[in-house]
């Protein structure tokens, strides 16, 4: 959407951002071979796959020499912090002087940039955000003057709180981008960022940096999709593993599958949200539709942390892990699934109105600067207008990654379940996968 | 060490080789949809070929159609007569958006959508979503 040559950007409301979205396709051949692949695999998988493959403790071969010293350098540290705190404050004076309208690109490095972008990145890279996050580089420096030692707070950060602060603010961020109608006003976004900044700032004096990794949202998602990278750390040691290896380095806490509900329930919402029955209900009833769609939110994101409650904790056990131990220890397996539906849903959003957004920020002020050099670039639309590649590449990357899911919850099934409930155990998180499959691609192709 | 923390590929590989395969089933099966759903479907819009038609009734502040599907291909144009007992605007959320102003009365208005996707045409004040275009 180039804003400003139809238009004067800012007026058109309620609508998030982005124009056009992505055409449905025909779901039920895309249903058919996702359902196929997963019971094909879980076949293969209950045959040739019967020892445990993953173990942090072993996986992984040691990266050459010089590029472990480089990941580690103080330079290349430094350099991320400066660099991810001046486009920080760059962005920031956008938000906080610039214009309230649809072309400051404050609104686009918060919704597509930072939210959808933090994926591809760590996917590449590992955990990227925590080594550009502004508030951590903040209360490094706040550390610093206080004369406190790095990463400490005041009290030790409780271990049964886990990831539960995280899911709270990712829930409140994707309420914010799928619920609130004033989504696209800079207003209240730059409030949600002022009380997201405040409440990390405060709690990472209070239990530390630990508070950061459990309760940041960005954070905590970039590290999580971070495990389906290839970079991993063992003792300390720059290490590469394959994906799925690294997946099983996840360490399962409180409130993961929380999380993982949140991340993929939300995604599911956003395309039921504009199926043509939800859309005609909420807008025959007489009040608001931000109930309505809460309630839904609600219902979606709690809906698939339960589905995965239920479908870990329904087998045998050992004495050593509890039933109730499960849902988190099976959760690093919904990771993959999530990136899958994150690359079907928002692939031509992120391509598309990540380039605007690139051209936007030139002019952060909406005067028609060039602060950048980007301001005459052009957007390619090259994706849209090949919906049919489009379309396949979607039904590729939610397949799979609920392939690598299925690989995933096996592997760990072996690992924990007692040795005759390791086939029978499994087959509710099967029916779970295949549920969430069906479910999600229904959405994502006939809504 | 390595070998042991190294997955085995070959479980992967049989599924996504059935996949691919059906994705090729899908790309024919998408080559094709377009002619079969090429009448602009139900409700209140008709499709003569060239264009499709489609009348907005605006009542105070309740619309008709409320959230319809009409399938338009690219470059077609849609006819909107617009009937409403008061003056306002409808958003067009295609790339790039288009606005419409519509007055009181019957009033006739034309767009065309150059580049696939769904896009929706909203009413703006109060914010319903009228129509979603499934532009292929």
């Amino acid at each position: 959407m180039s804003v400003g040559r139809l238009n004067v950007g800012g007026s058109i409301s309620a609508h998030g951002l982005g124009g056009a979205k992505d055409l449905p396709i025909p779901a039920e051949l895309a249903i058919a071979g996702a359902v196929a692949a997963l019971v094909i695999s879980f076949t293969v998988l209950a045959v040739a796959w019967r020892e445990p493959r993953y173990d942090p403790a072993t996986s992984g071969r040691p990266a050459p020499a010089w590029l472990d010293r480089f990941a580690s350098s103080r330079a290349l540290a430094v350099t991320a912090r400066v660099l991810g705190m001046a486009f920080f404050l760059y962005v920031a004076a956008a938000a906080v002087f610039g214009k309230d309208s649809l072309i400051n690109p404050f609104l686009g490095t918060f919704y597509v940039l930072l939210w959808v972008g933090l994926v591809p990145a760590s996917l590449l890279l590992g955990p990227v955000f925590r080594a550009i996050s502004p508030v951590r580089t903040i209360s490094m420096l706040f550390a610093r003057i206080s004369g406190v030692p790095e990463g400490e707070g005041l009290y030790a950060y409780p271990a049964r709180l886990g990831y539960w602060p995280a899911a709270a603010g990712l829930f409140a961020f994707v309420w914010l981008e799928l619920v609130y109608p004033a989504s696209t006003d800079l207003g209240p976004v730059r409030l949600w960022c002022a009380a997201y900044l405040g409440i990390m700032l405060i709690g990472s004096a209070v239990w530390g940096t630990t508070f950061l990794e459990r309760a940041d949202p960005f954070e905590v998602y970039s590290s999580l999709v971070a495990r389906l990278s290839v970079w991993g750390r063992r003792d300390g040691v720059l290490v590469l593993r394959s994906p799925l290896a690294n997946l099983d380095t996840v360490v399962p806490r409180p409130g993961l599958v929380a999380v993982v509900g949140v991340l993929f329930g939300s995604t599911a919402f956003d395309s039921f949200r504009e199926s043509t029955p939800w859309l005609k209900l909420v807008q025959s009833l007489s009040t608001s539709r931000v109930l309505p769609d809460t309630v839904a939110l609600v219902v979606f994101s709690a809906g698939v942390a339960l589905v995965l409650a239920v479908a870990t904790m329904a087998t045998g056990v050992t004495s050593d892990t509890p039933r109730r131990a499960l849902p988190d220890l099976f959760a690093h397996s919904v990771v993959p699934i999530i990136v899958g539906y994150v690359v079907a849903h928002y692939l031509s959003y992120f391509v598309e109105y990540g380039q605007t957004t690139v051209i936007q920020l030139s002019d952060p002020f909406s005067r028609g600067d060039d602060y950048l050099g980007t301001a005459d670039l052009q957007v390619s639309y090259w994706l849209s207008s090949h919906p049919t590649f489009l379309a396949v590449t979607k039904v590729l990357a939610v397949a799979l990654g609920h392939v690598v899911g299925v690989v995933a919850a096996h592997d760990r099934a072996i690992k924990l379940l007692p040795r005759r409930h390791q086939l029978t155990g499994q087959l509710p998180m099967l029916v779970a996968m295949v549920g969430f499959t069906v479910g999600g691609l229904y959405l994502l192709f006939a809504a | 060490m390595s070998g042991r923390g190294r997955p085995r590929l070959a479980p992967l590989v049989a599924p996504l080789v059935l996949l691919t395969l059906l994705e090729a089933g899908l790309t024919a099966c998408g080559g094709d949809s377009g002619g079969d759903t090429a009448p602009a479907g139900s409700g209140s819009a008709r499709s003569d070929g060239d264009t499709v038609a489609v009348t907005v009734t605006r009542e105070g502040d309740t619309f008709t159609p409320n959230g319809e599907r009409v399938e338009l291909a690219t470059g077609q144009a849609l006819v909107l007569t617009v009937e409403a007992d008061e003056a306002g605007e409808l958003h067009v959320h295609s790339t790039p958006e288009q606005e419409i102003a519509y007055d009181e009365g019957t009033s006739e208005h034309e767009i065309t959508i150059d580049r696939p996707g769904v896009v929706e045409v909203e009413s703006h004040d109060p914010d319903v979503i009228l129509l979603q275009l499934e532009v292929r």
